[in-house]
């Protein structure tokens, strides 16, 4: 009994170790796709850099090849040394390793930064791309006209095949953030959209945090608004927000296989602050009923 | 800097035809006096016919890793918008007729239910304030481009992609998006 009760002194006396720089939660199952989520991170300060660095130090094992950019992407001054002090330089050795970065503009972001070309928009103010069984949605918040609206709808429309849907944009629809709080008003117009098209995951950024939202309506949302931007100790409490961290700045990292979408938030210092998976929500496809199927004309 | 204000330069408006455009067909703006918004749809037309004329003078634009490309690409454009147009005042788009069209729209979407969520998107925009909007005056480099309530914008007429309506204090603001320059303005449209 007394040799028990040493060794759980001796255990309880460990230090306990938090998950680390390059602890990954992820699978890294073959084949899967990867990438990283950053929002609100263009102010080219020490917490920007600094986030950037773990980035590139979790990349050595888990290899991703694509960041998504929830918009704030250069903050302030927009003049040619901006982009290079508060985007080329900070991410320089993942853009060196051939990283792609893709961009939704925020409202502190110039709507000509859909030409350069590190932001891969191909001019584009909205656009989408695929990359394995995952079709990406990037949409402009600021400016969200019929025209947008329309070109979203069609979008969806044409990939309503079995792929991942995901929608990153600035704004988000969700959040228990006390600065901004949720955007409501884009949400009564962009959820029904996302329910009729079955789209699975949503990341946006705006609210300088991290929050992982619960599931609204079988829609996972996500909020990373802190990879360079912090509003310390801002997360409110709401019958809606399933995790979040404000402590400090952070970035996501995603991987996605078959049905799984596994997720991992990472601190400025490198301590998991939240991880989880979630299953692909199966959108039932409305049947027609058996009586339009009686009055089908006869073949002759 | 005036007064604590930020003041922006002035310049002048070149109004022609303009073929029709693609963006014009989805037009469908909510109003009483249609006439007001067509001449407006008319008046925006003819400024992107001065836009692209001005715009073929300069290199054309394609993604580039050098953003100090782009950046003077965008102060060219400015400086020859605004050059093609030195004469333009405020009012020369939004026509007091135009204005009061516009005005009228907006108030009635202000007193609708949705008007707290309006004002709520305009506010996470992060607002400006004590800004003097200038025709052909630069829109600030250095602020954020405030967010438009959608459900006001599925209200006015529809514009091409190198025009935009921008809030700015109680102010509604036609921007060009390319030039990042102020072509007019409804002062006190937002109620």
């Amino acid at each position: 009994m007394r040799r028990r009760i040493f060794l759980l002194v001796v255990l309880l006396s460990l230090p306990v170790r938090p998950l680390r720089a390059q602890d990954i939660t992820l699978p890294l199952k073959s084949g899967s796709v990867r990438f990283a989520a950053i929002g609100d991170m263009g102010t080219g300060h020490k917490a920007q850099y600094e986030v950037a660095q773990r980035m590139v130090e979790y990349r050595a094992k888990f290899p991703f090849d694509l960041v998504i950019m929830l918009g704030d992407n250069i903050y302030g001054g927009k003049k040619p040394n901006d982009l290079v002090k508060k985007f080329e330089k900070p991410y320089q050795a993942l853009i060196d390793a051939g990283v792609q970065f893709r961009a939704a503009l925020g409202n502190h972001d110039d709507p000509n930064e859909r030409f350069y070309k590190f932001f891969n928009m191909n001019g584009q103010q909205y656009y989408s791309f695929k990359k394995g069984n995952v079709r990406f949605f990037v949409l402009d918040t600021n400016y969200m006209d019929p025209k947008q609206l329309e070109w979203l709808e069609k979008e969806l429309s044409n990939n309503a095949g079995s792929d991942w849907k995901i929608c990153y944009f600035h704004h988000p629809l969700y959040s228990s953030g006390a600065f901004h709080g949720s955007s409501t008003e884009l949400r009564l117009i962009l959820e029904p959209i996302f329910l009729k098209h079955g789209v699975d995951v949503v990341f946006a950024g705006h609210e300088h945090v991290y929050e992982r939202v619960k599931p609204q309506k079988g829609i996972y949302y996500f909020v990373e608004g802190a990879s360079g931007e912090l509003r310390a100790g801002n997360l409110r409490q709401t019958d809606f927000k399933a995790a979040g961290f404000d402590s400090d700045c952070s970035f996501m990292l995603v991987e996605i296989s078959g049905e799984e979408l596994y997720f991992q938030a990472i601190s400025r210092t490198g301590t998991t602050v939240d991880s989880g998976n979630i299953r692909k929500t199966v959108h039932l496809q409305p049947t027609p009923p058996a009586s339009e199927e009686r009055v089908k004309p006869p073949a002759n | 800097m005036v007064a604590g204000t930020m003041v922006f330069l002035i310049g002048l408006a070149g109004a022609q035809c303009v073929p029709v455009v693609a963006w014009a067909l989805q037009a469908k703006p909510v109003s009483q006096e249609p006439q007001a918004f067509d001449d407006f749809t008319q008046r925006v037309k003819d400024y992107l016919k001065l836009h692209k004329t001005v715009e073929s003078s300069l290199p054309r634009l394609k993604t580039t890793k050098h953003g100090k490309t782009i950046i003077d690409r965008q102060h060219a454009l400015a400086q020859k918008i605004a050059e093609a147009r030195s004469n333009a005042k405020q009012g020369d788009i939004f026509t007091p007729e135009i204005s009061e069209q516009f005005r009228r729209v907006i108030r009635a979407k202000f007193h609708e239910a949705g008007a707290p969520n309006m004002r709520k998107t305009i506010r996470q925009g992060e607002p400006l304030t004590n800004v003097q909007l200038i025709v052909n005056g630069a829109y600030p480099e250095n602020l954020p481009l405030t967010t438009v309530p959608p459900t006001l914008l599925i209200n006015l007429p529809q514009l091409p992609r190198e025009v935009a309506y921008r809030i700015v204090d109680h102010d509604l603001a036609l921007l060009d998006t390319e030039a990042r320059i102020v072509i007019d303005f409804i002062p006190g449209a937002i109620p």
